[in-house]
């Protein structure tokens, strides 16, 4: 009794559509040049290597590393998103646990770790592990109640960034309607930032030379405005903010709704592993 | 031009105004969310394999058992077509509850995916639940009665993001409908479980034990093992577990016509009484023994009662009668 493949490949090709835009964001954002690993790359990393995970766990033929190393690569993505919760939470309080940027981003990296390691062998041929749900086996997860909760909140973030996303004080900034930005323009100083952006590029242009905050307004004639970014204050500040992840002029990859439609896609493609896995 | 200092004045340079409104939901959209979660992982759940085999029109054609010719031929020829087209139906359905979840939350789509999620909770009322068994006296307040979909609709209604002009608002279901409505519906719903509870079927020695001991068939040793006490408890005792149990909800259903405080206490009550019935009555709708459609009645009663939790009472301005919380007109 098994799910038909056709079904899991739909599922499996939008997590290859999640790994090509978390790809493209990193080529975009270039953490590896110098000043610009304050930005959140971590978040587009974490997407890149659940997507690929996931597909290769909906679609045995996108089957890339042994569980073993997937088992280490999300217990280290784990570790790493806890040590920012916790430091959120240091900061500002029990609330960083249900409203911070990176607590979404913790249970992601907890629910791959948890997927991976508690999942039994099929229970017919197949091999063993997670080698496509498309398989001859079913694959069954240990500790259910573990797989509900998860999938349970998995499925309340999703639905509460796709609110975030398309609610109405978000406009210009963070919602799919970015491209339709008002009226052109200068920036004056202490103004939205987005205020003078036409196109989704301009709208999401970010931190411009590590060290040189720049003057809002200032390029192609008031159309492209790039966002101040104190290099100081975006270390301070959490790496799993996705307000913080503005690119040059030019990348609509690198706005901040698509990292977000990549967390919903992820968070309900791995709600749905976890539910057939029960 | 000056850097601003701090994570609130890097904030402030993207627009305070807005990034402030976005964070702020009211109580209704709060449960309007709860609600699209819950079509969400009715979604998600119908994608489980059971649900593409022709066991799932089995269990359709079931619920037709009892009912009066008219409720159940439809229900067995719409069972047939699914046993005959088993993956493409099941696909299509699990797509239809995903996307109606998604167009809840999605702001600009709220009112198309409530208005759609109406018609598609009354057409499984129907085709998939049999009506809750309603008429065929099998109806009970603890396995799920009047049908956990027909709460869908209900929800949807109450919640439609519309506010009526000038009236005050003693919760957030009153919203749409206004209080004398909302209160009506309340009544109504919560009265005919006291009936259920009550019917012959239900009230027997072993009704109720039967039903709660059946329920720890395939869960987990610790659910199955609350299911086994809490049946233990009502053994040789339907009658009496069925009146006490018939009591509560009437007093639930009236509660909301008291004054605030014993409102709450009534709202409380039914939250309470809902999450008994979620978890013993109903196991979490079997989600964890897998093969369940949905998370049954429980976690909607729940979620229904806090849509009657009372806020402080006043008017909708005038100006806000139309388009609540940034909700399309």
């Amino acid at each position: 009794m098994t799910i038909p493949a056709s079904v899991l490949d739909i599922f499996a090709a939008i997590m290859l559509v999640v790994a090509a835009v978390s790809a493209a964001r990193l080529v975009a954002l270039r953490p590896w040049q110098r000043g610009r690993g304050a930005v959140a790359a971590d978040i587009d990393i974490s997407h890149l290597l659940m997507a690929i995970a996931m597909a290769g766990t909906l679609a045995a033929g996108l089957r890339t590393l042994p569980n073993d190393a997937w088992d280490v690569i999300f217990a280290a993505a784990t570790a790493w998103f806890a040590y920012h919760v916790a430091r959120d939470a240091r900061r500002a309080g029990i609330r960083a646990l249900s409203g911070g940027h990176c607590a979404p981003h913790l249970v992601h990296s907890a629910a791959m770790l948890y997927m991976f390691v508690a999942v039994t062998a099929p229970a017919a041929g197949g091999g063993s592990g997670m080698s496509g749900m498309g398989g001859s086996g079913t694959q069954t997860l240990s500790l259910p109640i573990l797989a509900f909760l998860f999938a349970f909140i998995l499925i309340g973030y999703s639905i509460w960034d796709l609110d975030q996303l398309s609610g109405p004080g978000a406009s210009g900034h963070y919602s799919l309607a970015a491209a339709r930005i008002r009226s052109a323009g200068p920036a004056l100083a202490g103004t939205p930032a987005l205020a003078g952006a036409e196109s989704p590029a301009a709208a999401f242009s970010g931190p411009t030379s590590a060290g040189s905050p720049t003057s809002a307004g200032s390029s192609s004639a008031g159309n492209t405005v790039a966002t101040v970014t104190p290099p100081a204050e975006a270390d301070r500040t959490s790496s799993c903010d996705p307000d913080q992840v503005t690119g040059g002029a030019g990348h609509l990859v690198l706005a901040p709704w698509v990292a977000t439609s990549c967390r919903i896609a992820m968070g309900i493609t791995m709600a749905l592993m976890l539910i057939i896995m029960i | 031009m000056a850097v601003p200092r701090g994570r609130a004045a890097w904030r402030g340079s993207l627009g305070s105004g807005e990034v402030a409104a976005r964070t702020a939901p009211d109580a209704r959209r709060m449960l309007q969310l709860a609600l699209a979660g819950v079509w969400l992982l009715d979604g998600v759940l119908q994608y489980q394999s059971f649900m593409f085999t022709k066991a799932f029109g089995q269990m359709l054609a079931a619920t037709a058992a009892g009912n009066p010719g008219v409720i159940a031929s439809p229900i067995n020829w719409d069972a047939r077509l699914i046993e005959h087209h088993d993956v493409a139906l099941n696909a299509i359905f699990a797509t239809i509850q995903v996307l109606l979840g998604l167009g809840i939350a999605c702001r600009p789509t709220v009112r198309a995916a409530l208005g759609a999620s109406i018609a598609w909770a009354l057409a499984v009322w129907w085709f998939g639940e049999g009506l809750g068994g309603v008429l065929s006296g099998t109806a009970s307040p603890v396995n799920g009665a009047p049908g956990a979909v027909i709460i869908y609709a209900l929800l949807a209604v109450l919640l439609w993001p519309t506010d009526r002009r000038g009236l005050p608002v003693p919760f957030a279901a009153a919203r749409a409908v206004g209080a004398p409505a909302a209160r009506a519906l309340w009544l109504v719903l919560w009265l005919s479980l006291a009936y259920f509870a009550l019917l012959p079927a239900n009230r027997a020695p072993q009704a109720l034990n039967g039903m709660i001991a059946g329920m720890a068939s395939g869960e987990p040793g610790w659910l199955a093992a609350i299911d086994r006490n809490a049946a233990a408890l009502v053994a040789h005792q339907g009658l009496a577990a069925s009146v006490v149990l018939a009591i509560a909800l009437a007093a639930i259903a009236v509660g909301v016509y008291l004054p605030a405080p014993a409102a709450r206490a009534a709202v409380v009550l039914a939250i309470v009484v809902a999450a008994a019935i979620w978890v013993v009555g109903e196991a979490f709708g079997t989600i964890l023994a897998g093969g369940a459609t949905d998370p049954n009645s429980g976690l909607l009663l729940i979620v229904l009662a806090l849509a009657y939790w009372p806020a402080r009472t006043a008017a909708v301005p005038r100006t806000q009668g139309h388009a609540a919380e940034g909700m399309p007109k």
